[in-house]
C-alpha cells in the first residue's frame, strides 16, 4: 500500500482522525469514509464473499465499500461522511483484518468455487456431517459480524408527502419539470439524493439550474421502491435515525438520469475502476482523484469527462473508446488499462456505457401474473437522460482472464457459459442456479452484465431477455426505519 | 431446464404445475413404475410459491390431522438427499414456536399434549434453555415456546434443483412456459389437456397449480375450494449467523429464520383484501421489521436487502385438498398449499400411491379434496396465517 497523495487543490484543510482497523488516519472534513479511506491510499475496502478478491469503492459494487462502522455492520462507506473517532473495520476477516486466515481462500482454484448456491454433494443433508458443514458456511457467507447487542433501537416514523406532481431527481431536467409544473399551478415535491441540487451537472462543470420557489425540494433521500402500481412511492434517507418518506402522487416524473455499467471485460471488478459520475462528483465536492494516473474510457463522452477531471486537478493519463478496452489488469488492484496495449496506470474511469435504473418503472408497471400476462407500460412519465435508450454493454471474447459478472458473490462469466452450453438461457433460472445479483447490490449492475453476456453468447436478442425481477428495497431501507411505516401505509381493504 | 421440446401425443399421466408438488409426486409416480409423465407449467422454474415461499420445514402443528401428515412429511426431509441423489441441504436445525400473550402459552400447552399423543419429539423450553437456544432473543417479551428439534429449513432451490434433477433422471418430461389451455373429457372422465393448438392425450390428471387452482378447476369444469392468497416476505443483508433455529412468532403470525447464506428471511401476515399480485406492498414489511426489532433487537440496524410476494392457494380451513376429485374420474388435485414446500415430500408419496393403487393413506385422508362438501374440515389453530374478514 503506498501513500499517495490523491487530494486535489481544493480540498478542505480541516482534518478529523478516524480509525481504519484500528490505525489511525487522517480524513478531511466533507469527506466520506470511503473517500478519505482512498486519500490514504487504502483501496481494498472489502473481500468477495467466496474468493477473496478485493473489492472497492467503484460507485457500481456497494459491497466493495461495506464496513462495519462504530459497531454496525456493512454501513455504506461511500454515503458515511467522515467523522472524528469513526472506528471503520474491515468483514470478511477471520480472526482480525490484520492476521486473516480467510485469505487462504484464495489458494482455491477458481473454478471450483461456484457463485450458486453452496449444492455439494460432498456433504449431503442426513449425513452426520452436514449441520456443522452448513454452520461453516453460514458463517463464511454472512461476511459481517452481526450488530453488537444495545438495546431496542429507536424507531423513526416515516414522513407522509403528497403532491399533485412528484419529480425524481434534480438535475437540470428534473428541475425543468418540477418549474414547469409548478408554473401551471401544480404542487410539486421534488425528492434528490444529493444535499442540493444537480450534484452531477455542477461535478460535469454544468451550471446550477434554477428551481421555482414554489416546488418543495426533499434532498438527501433515495427513491427505492414504487408499489401498488405506481400509486405509492417509498424513500429513504441514508441515516437511518430518520424516518421514511411516503410519496404520493397524481403524476410522476422519473429524472433520475443514467449510470455507466461497468462493461463485460475482464478485470472491471478491480479496486481502481470506478464509474465516471462517482469520479467526477467526488473530484468535485470531496476534492479526492481517482488515482495518480488515470485512465478514462467511455463511450462518446470520454474526452468530455477527461477534460472536466483534469480541470478538478486529475491526472489523465489516456482517454479512450470503452469498445477498444480488452482487459483491466493487476491482481490486488488496477495496474493497467490493457487497449491494444497497456497503458499504465493506477485508476479507470469509465464514462459508460450508460443505463437507467429500470426499478421504479419496472415495479410500477406491476409484475403482474407471473410476469408473464400482462405488460402494462409504467404510469410514470421519464425525462431527460433517463428516457434515453440504454447502450449495449461491450461483452469481451472468452479469454484466459478472469471475467467476473457478479463480484460480490464470485459470479465468472465461465459459470454462465457452462449453463449456456446447457440450454439454459432463462435470466430467472441463470439467477436462481448461480445467485447472480443476489448479494447486496440486488443485480445492479450484474443483471445487465448477465443480459449483456447471455445475449452475446447466444444470439438471442436483449429485448427478448427479459431482466430479472427488480424488488425493493436494494438496501436503501433499515428495519428500524421499515418499522416506522407501519402507522402511514394502512393495508389495503 | 427451459430449452425448447416437444410435447407428446400421449401421456399415461399429465400434471399441471411444475412446482414442487408437481415435480415430487412425478419423482414418487416414477419410482412406482409409471412411465411416461409429463409434468406441465405455464411459468418459469421456481417462479411460482415453490420459488417465493420462507422455506420452512414445520414438522408438528396444533391438530393431531396436520402434525401426523407434516411429521411424516418432516421424516421424508431428513432422508430425501440421499433418495434423490442430490443435495436438498435440510437443515435440521429446530423449529421454535414462540409465544407472548398468556394465550398463547396455553395454546402452546395443548400443542405439546397433542404431540405426545402423536408421538412427536417436542418440548417446552425453560426460559433457560431458551436463552441458549435463541439468545438474541427479546426474552422479557417471551410467555412460552415450544420447541421442535427434528424440524427446519431447506432452501427452495436446492429442493427443486433436486427434485428436478431426480425426476428428469427418471425420464419424467417437464416443460416450462407450457401454458395448459384447456381440459379435454369425453365419457365423463379425462382425456387429455390442450396447450394452445396442441393436444395431449391422457386419462390421468393432476391439478397442482397452486395459485391458479381455481381456474385450472374452471378448465376442467369442476368446482374447487379455495382462493389464490398473497403472501409476502422478505430478506435482510447477510451476516453471521445470529438465529439458529426457524422460528415462529406466533402473536405477531410471523415466521423467520437466517438462511445458510446469511440473510434472515421472514415474513409477518397484515389482514388485507386478499391481492391477486406477485407486487410487494409495504405493510407486510413494515410489520415484518416491527416484529424483528422488537423480538431480535440487534436486527434493528440491518438494511432489507429485497421484498417479495408469492402466491398460494388457500383452502377454507387452510389445509391441503389433496387426493381425487369427486366429481371427475381421473381428476386428482394437490392444490390448497400454504406450507406446500414443507409438505411436499409426503403428499408427492402418499399422492402418487392413491394414483397408482386407489389406497388412500390415514395421514392423507383428512384433506380430501371433498371435505367441505360433507362438512368435515380439519381444524388446525396453530398456522400462522389467518383470513380476511
Amino acid at each position: 500500500m503506498s501513500v499517495v497523495d490523491l487530494r486535489l487543490a481544493h480540498a478542505s484543510h480541516e482534518t478529523l482522525e478516524f480509525f481504519w482497523n484500528g490505525r489511525p488516519l487522517l480524513g478531511r472534513r466533507g469527506e466520506s469514509l470511503a473517500t478519505a479511506l482512498l486519500a490514504n491510499g487504502v483501496r481494498t475496502l472489502a473481500w468477495s464473499r467466496k474468493s477473496h478478491r478485493p473489492l472497492g469503492y467503484s460507485g457500481n459494487y456497494v459491497s466493495g465499500v461495506l464496513a462495519r462502522v462504530n459497531g454496525i455492520p456493512n454501513v455504506r462507506l461511500d454515503l458515511q461522511p467522515v467523522s472524528a473517532g469513526a472506528q471503520v473495520q474491515m468483514q470478511n476477516c477471520w480472526p482480525s483484518p490484520g492476521f486473516d486466515l480467510l485469505r487462504l481462500s484464495r489458494l482455491i482454484p477458481a473454478g471450483w468455487i461456484q457463485g450458486g448456491f453452496e449444492h455439494t454433494n460432498l456433504v449431503p443433508s442426513g449425513s452426520a456431517l452436514f449441520q456443522r458443514w452448513e454452520a461453516l458456511l453460514a458463517f463464511l457467507a454472512g461476511v459481517a459480524e452481526p450488530a453488537e447487542r444495545a438495546g431496542e433501537v429507536a424507531v423513526p416514523t416515516a414522513r407522509y408527502l403528497s403532491a399533485d406532481v412528484l419529480v425524481v431527481g434534480a438535475g437540470p431536467s428534473g428541475c425543468a419539470a418540477a418549474n414547469e409544473a409548478a408554473q401551471a399551478g401544480r404542487s410539486v415535491v421534488l425528492v434528490t439524493r444529493g444535499q442540493g441540487l444537480a450534484r452531477y451537472a455542477q461535478a460535469a462543470g454544468r451550471g446550477v439550474p434554477s428551481l421555482d420557489e414554489r416546488v418543495q425540494l426533499v434532498t438527501g433521500v433515495e427513491v427505492f421502491g414504487a408499489y401498488r402500481e405506481g400509486e405509492l412511492l417509498l424513500a429513504a434517507p441514508h441515516d437511518p435515525a430518520q424516518g421514511a418518506l411516503v410519496l404520493e402522487a397524481q403524476q410522476v416524473i422519473l429524472a433520475s438520469g443514467r449510470r455507466a455499467c461497468p462493461p463485460v471485460v475482464p478485470g472491471m471488478w478491480l479496486p481502481g475502476v470506478m464509474e465516471a459520475r462517482t469520479a467526477l462528483i467526488m473530484a468535485h465536492e470531496q476534492a479526492v482523484a481517482p488515482g495518480t494516473r488515470v485512465v478514462v474510457v467511455g463511450s462518446g463522452d470520454e474526452e468530455a469527462v477527461a477534460r472536466r477531471l483534469r480541470e478538478l486537478g486529475v491526472n489523465v493519463v489516456a482517454a479512450r473508446s470503452i469498445s477498444d478496452l480488452r482487459c483491466v489488469a493487476g491482481r490486488g488492484q488496477v495496474r493497467a488499462a490493457v487497449f491494444a496495449k497497456p497503458v499504465v496506470c493506477d485508476a479507470v474511469v469509465h464514462a459508460g456505457p450508460w443505463l437507467t435504473d429500470a426499478s421504479l418503472t419496472f415495479q410500477s408497471r406491476a409484475e403482474g401474473l407471473l410476469q408473464l400476462r400482462e405488460a402494462r407500460v409504467t404510469p410514470f412519465r421519464i425525462v431527460g437522460a433517463a428516457a434515453e435508450a440504454d447502450q449495449s454493454l461491450p461483452v469481451a471474447a472468452r479469454s484466459r482472464y478472469k471475467s467476473l459478472l457478479c463480484p460480490c458473490f464470485d459470479v465468472s462469466c465461465a459459470e454462465v457459459e457452462e449453463l449456456l452450453a446447457q440450454g439454459i438461457r432463462d435470466l430467472e433460472v441463470i439467477k436462481r442456479l448461480t445467485s447472480c445479483g443476489m448479494g447486496p447490490c440486488q443485480g445492479q449492475p450484474c443483471w445487465d452484465s448477465l443480459r449483456a453476456l447471455v445475449s452475446a453468447r447466444s444470439g438471442i436478442a436483449l429485448a427478448d431477455l427479459p431482466r430479472p425481477t427488480l424488488r425493493p428495497p436494494r438496501r436503501a431501507l433499515s428495519v428500524a426505519q421499515a418499522a416506522g411505516l407501519a402507522d402511514v401505509v394502512a393495508p389495503l381493504q | 431446464m427451459n430449452t425448447v421440446k416437444l410435447l407428446p401425443a400421449k401421456a399415461s399421466i399429465i400434471i399441471v404445475g411444475a412446482g414442487i408438488q408437481g415435480l415430487a409426486l412425478a419423482f414418487n409416480l416414477a419410482e412406482l413404475g409409471v412411465r411416461d409423465i409429463l409434468v406441465l407449467d405455464a411459468g418459469y422454474w421456481q417462479g411460482g410459491a415453490s420459488g417465493r415461499n420462507g422455506t420452512l420445514i414445520r414438522g408438528a402443528f396444533s391438530s393431531p390431522e396436520w402434525t401426523r401428515f407434516f411429521a411424516h412429511s418432516c421424516h421424508l426431509w431428513q432422508g430425501l438427499s440421499k433418495r434423490l441423489g442430490e443435495n436438498v441441504m435440510y437443515s435440521r436445525r429446530g423449529y421454535t414456536m414462540v409465544g407472548e400473550r398468556q394465550s398463547t402459552a396455553e395454546l402452546l400447552d395443548r400443542t405439546l399434549e397433542v404431540h405426545k399423543t402423536c408421538g412427536i419429539h417436542s418440548m417446552l423450553l425453560t426460559p433457560t434453555r431458551l436463552r441458549e437456544v435463541l439468545p438474541a432473543l427479546a426474552h422479557e417479551r417471551v410467555s412460552a415456546a415450544l420447541h421442535l428439534p427434528d424440524s427446519g429449513v431447506a432452501p427452495h432451490h436446492a429442493a427443486m434443483y433436486a427434485y428436478r434433477q431426480a425426476c428428469e433422471a427418471c425420464g419424467v418430461s417437464i416443460h416450462y412456459r407450457t401454458e395448459v389451455t384447456a381440459i379435454d373429457q369425453s365419457a365423463g372422465r379425462v382425456c387429455g389437456v390442450r396447450v394452445g393448438e396442441e393436444r395431449i392425450a391422457s386419462d390421468t390428471l393432476v391439478l397442482a397449480g397452486g395459485a391458479q387452482s381455481n381456474h385450472l378447476a374452471q378448465l376442467a369444469g369442476v368446482p374447487l375450494d379455495g382462493y389464490p392468497m398473497r403472501l409476502e416476505a422478505m430478506a435482510l443483508e447477510p451476516t453471521r449467523p445470529l438465529i439458529g433455529p426457524a422460528v415462529a412468532l406466533l402473536d405477531r403470525l410471523c415466521y423467520m429464520h437466517q438462511t445458510a447464506r446469511g440473510e434472515v428471511v421472514g415474513g409477518a401476515e397484515v389482514a388485507e383484501r386478499p391481492q391477486h399480485t406477485l407486487n410487494a406492498d409495504v405493510p407486510v414489511m413494515a410489520a415484518t421489521a416491527r416484529a424483528y426489532l422488537e423480538m431480535f433487537p440487534q436486527l434493528g440496524h440491518a438494511r432489507i436487502l429485497r421484498q417479495w410476494a408469492g402466491l398460494v392457494h388457500i383452502s377454507k380451513d387452510f389445509g391441503p385438498l389433496l387426493g381425487a376429485h369427486w366429481q371427475l374420474p381421473g381428476l386428482f388435485v394437490s392444490a390448497g398449499w400454504c406450507y406446500g414446500h414443507a409438505g411436499a415430500p409426503a403428499a408427492g408419496e402418499l399422492l402418487a400411491k392413491a394414483i397408482v393403487s386407489g389406497d388412500v393413506d390415514e395421514r392423507m385422508r383428512p384433506f380430501a379434496v371433498d371435505r367441505f362438501e360433507r362438512n368435515l374440515p380439519v381444524v388446525e389453530p396453530g398456522i400462522v396465517l389467518s383470513h380476511f374478514e
